[in-house]
């Protein structure tokens, strides 16, 4: 049986609902390496110079973990641009090149480009990774990206609805999609802007989720947007989409800011990113004017789990002492508001009525 | 609309007449000397910022966020400097390679409005635009439309480019073999200044062969065993003395020739004559062609050209290779991790330099010392098997 390799790091985390989908329906195993740990990171690190960022370190960690698993191929993609002269940061781009001149063992590399810049778009993308496992049946590899794009939209769907993410990724493998019912109101709600591997790779974001949830915080993620809703919300900003991966990160609080049900926004990026750092101040420009509290945590291999919770609770104590405040010296507003709500609904039920 | 279509639509602002226009645009290279050159021909005031310097860049800093990359930070500051000045319309130019840059326009306008500082922002796209977007570029700051002083200033301002690749070039040839220290950096700074001053086209074409004749007169050791240096990497950092500590004249004074291979004239040419008139492989071209073995794409801003170019360093006889790049450049940290293997696979020397605010310059100068060593060593070896 036809096998390939796939590193649990950067696109996994966003795409591998479609990765399962497409490689199962062409009858190629899936192999995924194991999920990070401390090891994984040491092991990229032999491998890339050290101003490389945290999530290209245990990209390649993954890959040698693959390697040691006795896989020989392993799909690593190019992700150039995802619209016109809309790119990816270079070295998302320029992944195969990292991986083909510092890993000196033979394996094959499943390299595909996407570059809509280019005119390479997304059927190329997956009819070049089918060519390369000499599948050549346009009509199954079609049939492949229609179940790529159902099992992703089934994962995406549960996101949206609230269901986190390794629950509906469970879910949606298993292609049993389930509701969303613990929607318990929290005191505090906040947004993570941060790019998929970085936020949901439990070991580099030293699980910052389920850390804010213990401390009664409810999180919102890019998940929780439809990449239109994104894109629209960085468009009413007045601002314009420059990077590929933008939407995960100044969309998403684009959306949350503009719908002003948040108390602040958290910004999880890697020390050194170049894109996050621009786009984590474009949205801190508009925090100022919106008054909405941000906090940019950046995190590398050092990164100690004592301090990120310090910052963190700090951060959430802010918030907390924000939001009594406004309800402490506002009281009358939030009752007139609520008695203009009562008297239009009693003029409407007149109205009817009448 | 369509969000390509709007930042094209903001790439020229308009608000302030043309005649009290007073443009600036970034330092990058001696780019001012013909740069000026043309737009006082098309009948404009221009303001040069000061050269780079630890005042612009602190100016530069304090108006910044921190993890944007160097280049940003000064050109930022040459534009606060100008506008102190008096400038109104600043220019933006876009190198090759699509990387951060794009986004500095926007961010740099933003920053200097919320400064409270009034101007017009003209973006000029070096890399994509051919002749009619740059000529469409200078109309719009200078609203010239005597075809005279067009050619005037096109010519002048060519001729002064090719004067200044000249002067660099012998510069670098000559100065680790001169025998009287310091008389081809004199020699290349009276250059400079001529050119800078040269206000006739009949003139300005005359330099480039009275430059390589003044030169020849510097007496030389001709036969000093004299290793060659690529300098190669992010094009703003190689370009700029301040940011590169002059990294070119501390190698001509360890006796290295330097040889660079972002040449701004050369590439000037190739981007704004017509593909027609143009028949020369471009610097991309051949570095593709040449990295071919590592890189099968280009991934943004330089690295394609860094690997490349080091390639073809190793394939025509050339020593060794010194890499620079500004701290956190996302397609260099791509390219550092590549040269390893090209550096063994062609064996070639490479040196990898990365430069931020805090380079030192001590620890700076060991490790290049350090690598000429090296480099000798390894000449030495050669020539004696
Ligand atoms: S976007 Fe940032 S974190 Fe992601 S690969 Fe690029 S530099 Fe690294
Ligand atoms: S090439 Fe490097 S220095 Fe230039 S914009 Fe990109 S990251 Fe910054």
């Amino acid at each position: 049986m036809k096998k390939i390799g796939i590193p649990r790091a950067i696109s996994y985390y966003n795409n591998y609902p479609f990765y399962f989908g497409f490689f199962n329906k062409l009858g190629i195993e899936i192999i995924l390496s194991d999920k990070t740990t401390t090891k994984t990171i040491n092991d990229g690190c032999k491998y890339v110079v050290s101003d490389t960022c945290l999530p290209i370190k245990v990209y390649v960690g993954h890959l040698c973990n693959l390697l040691d698993k006795g896989c020989d191929t392993i799909f690593v993609p190019s992700i150039q641009s995802t619209g016109f002269k809309i790119n990816n940061c270079s070295k998302i781009r320029g992944l195969p090149e990292i991986i083909r001149n510092i890993i000196n063992k033979p394996f094959k590399m499943i390299e595909p480009t996407l570059d809509k810049t280019e005119g390479i778009g997304f059927y190329d993308f997956w009819y070049s990774v089918a060519n390369d496992f000499e599948i050549y049946d346009k009509k199954l590899i079609k049939s492949a990206i229609n179940e790529g794009w159902k099992i992703y939209n089934d994962f995406h769907n549960m996101t949206l609805k609230g269901v986190s993410y390794n629950k509906a990724l469970k879910a949606a493998l298993k292609r049993k999609p389930i509701e969303h019912n613990d929607d318990i109101i929290k005191p505090l709600s906040v947004v993570i802007m941060g790019h998929g591997y970085n936020l949901f790779d439990e070991r580099i974001s030293l699980n910052i989720i389920k850390k804010l949830e213990k401390m009664d915080v409810k999180v919102f993620t890019s998940l929780n947007v439809t990449p239109k809703e994104a894109l629209e919300s960085i468009k009413e900003l007045g601002e314009v989409q420059y990077w590929a991966n933008e939407l995960e990160l100044t969309g998403t609080s684009a959306y949350y800011m503009l719908k002003g049900e948040i108390d602040g926004i958290i910004a999880l990026s890697a020390f050194g990113c170049g894109p996050d750092s621009l786009m984590v101040d474009e949205i801190a420009h508009h925090c100022k004017k919106a008054e909405v509290p941000l906090i940019h945590l950046t995190i590398d291999e050092q990164t100690g789990e004592a301090g990120f919770i310090t910052r963190l609770e700090a951060f959430v104590d802010m918030l907390l002492r924000k939001k009594r405040n406004i309800l402490t010296k506002k009281p009358i507003k939030i009752k007139e508001y609520i008695q203009n709500k009562n008297i239009d609904n009693i003029k409407k039920e007149k109205i009817l009525a009448s | 609309m369509d969000s390509t279509e709007k930042l094209e639509k903001t790439k020229m602002e308009n608000t302030i007449p043309t005649k009290d226009r007073v443009i600036a645009w970034p330092r990058m290279g001696r780019i001012d000397i013909p740069l000026k050159a043309l737009l006082v021909s098309l009948g404009a005031k221009v303001i040069i910022p000061p050269p780079n310097s630890n005042k612009a860049l602190e100016i530069g800093v304090r108006n910044s966020i921190e993890g944007i990359c160097l280049p940003y930070k000064l050109n930022l500051a040459n534009y606060i400097m100008s506008l102190e000045k008096g400038a109104n319309t600043l220019m933006m130019f876009q190198a090759p390679g699509s990387c951060r840059l794009g986004n500095y326009t926007k961010m740099a306008q933003k920053t200097l409005k919320s400064m409270g500082y009034n101007f017009d922002m003209v973006i000029f796209d070096m890399y994509k635009s051919k002749m009619k977007q740059t000529l469409q570029a200078f109309w719009h700051v200078t609203h010239c439309i005597n075809p005279w002083k067009y050619y005037k200033g096109f010519s002048l301002g060519f001729n002064k480019f090719f004067a200044i690749d000249t002067a660099e070039r012998l510069l670098f040839y000559t100065r680790p073999r001169e025998l009287n220290k310091g008389d081809a950096e004199k020699c290349y700074e009276k250059w400079l200044k001529i050119t800078d001053e040269t206000n006739s086209v009949w003139e300005a074409k005359k330099l480039k062969k009275q430059i390589i004749n003044d030169f020849k007169k510097i007496p030389i050791d001709k036969n000093k065993n004299v290793p060659i240096i690529y300098l190669i990497g992010e094009f703003f950092v190689l370009l700029d003395p301040y940011t590169n500590q002059n990294i070119e004249k501390e190698l001509g004074e360890m006796g290295v020739e330097v040889q660079r291979q972002i040449m701004f004239g050369d590439w000037l040419e190739h981007v704004l004559k017509p593909s027609i008139f143009y028949h020369k492989e471009s610097h991309r071209e051949r570095s593709v062609r040449y990295a071919e073995k590592y890189m099968k794409r280009a991934i943004g801003g330089e690295c394609i050209e860094t690997i490349g170019d080091t390639v073809f360093a190793a394939k025509h006889g050339v020593d060794g290779v010194i890499h620079i790049s500004p701290f956190s450049c996302m397609p260099e940290i791509v390219a550092q991790n590549i040269l390893p293997k090209v550096s063994k696979e062609e064996d070639i020397p490479v040196l990898s330099l990365v430069l931020d605010e805090q380079t030192g310059k001590a620890g700076y100068i060991t490790r290049i010392e350090a690598f000429i060593d090296l480099v000798k060593r390894k000449k030495i070896k050669k020539i004696n098997n």
